[in-house]
């Protein structure tokens, strides 16, 4: 892995959090919480888009790590896959519990984007995300889409040949074909992030 | 679905985008199936990293002091509970004196009691299934031959009935029958004590004229007990003077005889 794409704690220091948070130790929940804080929220606000909805479920997402930290299995996969899968999830959630699929407010991620500092205790840095976005970028757009669609509207893959107007069998020729890509040109930049 | 069908669905289900057909059946394979599962993990970091192409944003402050707050209650609120929870008495010789525990065993003892009922119960009602699935079919079958009964004494009773006996003859020497037809040459066969076919065999009777060859009849298989009934229909040319006998012929009949003769009747 080049160090570029390393966070500045390494992969095993979330696990031992992880665990201390298991053990109700507030202060791991607290340590976690700096260190996930913006991606978490950067995926709830491109979701909802919406300030006050992506906060109540960045609380909610960190009231389940509190409560369920003792179901993260290491043998199983990364403290980063996992949080940010259940955040992910439970935006998804939210996002089908709001009475229409049309975006709550229009003020959206970008705004706060100025904000935000690459703090010594994020987990995620400024290099990776550039990482991620380059992979994003030499992947076709009839790859992309559905991928985005996937992951942050929650589409099946019939919703999303309808709303493209493919055929499903293309849908998913098009979504395996971009993740292959993805996961190659991630794994050539030394990914995975931890 | 093959295992390769499988592995292709893995990346579309990490980005949770199966439809719920498929990925239910994904599930059941997964449960089995180790590789997809490692695979699985595999495509799930590739999915995940897709949430840092989201635009970075940064939560208002108060929402660590909130989540902060909140750990706080529900920690105070488990330990509020599990303190609610009744100790177990300290003394097991009260608990053993006690009333729930006298009432405990009386419920253990009317527990057993109904179990048993129920067992027997259920041993007598299979019992009277057996019995009257067996009554249903004693009657069934005395139905039967009160029905062929009566066919046999109406064609007997009608103007200008014929009985004809057959006696056994060769291998069917032991058996007996009689053939009842009446003017129109509705007949009906009636025979005892018929050897059982061997499979892939039947009885046949034939009707004899003169030194005709003989003309075909019915087919027909005796019970258990080597009774049989075969209802058919004499030729015209047979009604007024015919020899009638019954042979061993292949399922289904032959258009000659091939075995030796069963039962004959005389002129």
């Amino acid at each position: 892995m080049s160090s570029s794409l390393r966070s500045e704690l390494p992969h095993h220091h979330d696990v031992e959090l992880l665990k201390a948070v298991a053990a109700k130790n507030e202060a791991a929940l607290g340590q976690l919480y700096d260190r996930y804080r913006l991606i978490l929220f950067s995926v709830l606000m491109r979701i909802l888009n919406n300030r006050e909805e992506a906060e109540d479920v960045l609380q909610e997402v960190f009231l389940q790590v509190w409560r369920r930290a003792a179901d993260f299995d290491a043998n199983r996969g990364k403290p980063f896959t996992w949080l940010v899968t259940l955040a992910r999830s439970r935006g998804i959630d939210r996002l089908r519990s709001l009475a229409s699929r049309e975006r709550v407010v229009t003020a959206g991620a970008n705004e706060a984007s100025d904000e935000v500092s690459d703090a010594a205790t994020d987990a995620i840095r400024a290099e990776q995300r550039g990482v991620v976005n380059d992979a994003l970028a030499q992947l076709p757009e009839e790859q992309k889409r559905p991928l985005m669609l996937a992951y942050f509207d929650g589409l099946t893959q019939t919703e999303i040949a309808y709303k493209l107007g493919a055929p499903l069998g293309t849908v998913k020729t098009r979504m395996r074909s971009g993740m292959m890509k993805l996961r190659e040109l991630l794994s050539a930049r030394g990914q995975y992030f931890e | 679905m093959a295992h390769d069908d499988y592995k292709e669905m893995l990346p579309a289900l990490a980005l949770s985008a199966l439809d719920a057909e498929d990925a239910l059946a994904l599930h059941e394979h997964l449960s089995e199936c180790n590789e997809c599962r490692r695979e699985l993990a595999d495509w799930e970091n590739t999915a995940a990293s897709l949430a840092l192409s989201a635009s970075p944003a940064e939560p208002s402050p108060h929402v660590r002091t909130r989540i902060m707050n909140a750990v706080r209650s529900d920690k105070g609120a488990r330990t509020q509970e599990a303190s609610r929870v009744v100790p177990f008495p300290k003394n097991p010789r009260a608990v053993w004196t006690s009333f729930g525990q006298v009432g405990a065993i009386a419920a253990a003892v009317l527990f057993l009691v109904l179990i048993v009922w129920i067992f027997v119960l259920w041993q007598q009602n299979r019992a009277l299934r057996r019995d009257m699935d067996s009554l249903m079919s004693e009657f069934r079958s005395v139905q039967e031959d009160a029905r062929r009964s009566q066919e046999f004494l109406a064609i007997l009773s009608s103007p200008g009935a014929k009985v004809a006996p057959l006696r056994g003859n060769g291998p069917g020497a032991g058996a007996n029958a009689q053939l009842v037809y009446d003017s129109s040459g509705y007949a009906m066969l009636r025979a005892n004590d018929l050897p059982p076919t061997p499979a892939g065999k039947e009885y046949q009777l034939w009707f004899i004229v003169g030194n005709n060859p003989p003309i075909p009849g019915g087919t027909f298989t005796p019970d258990d007990i080597g009774r049989a009934e075969l209802t058919d229909r004499v030729p015209a040319r047979a009604l007024n003077s015919a020899v009638f006998a019954v042979t061993l012929e292949p399922t289904g009949g032959s258009r000659a005889p091939t075995s030796a003769v069963y039962l004959r009747s005389t002129l």
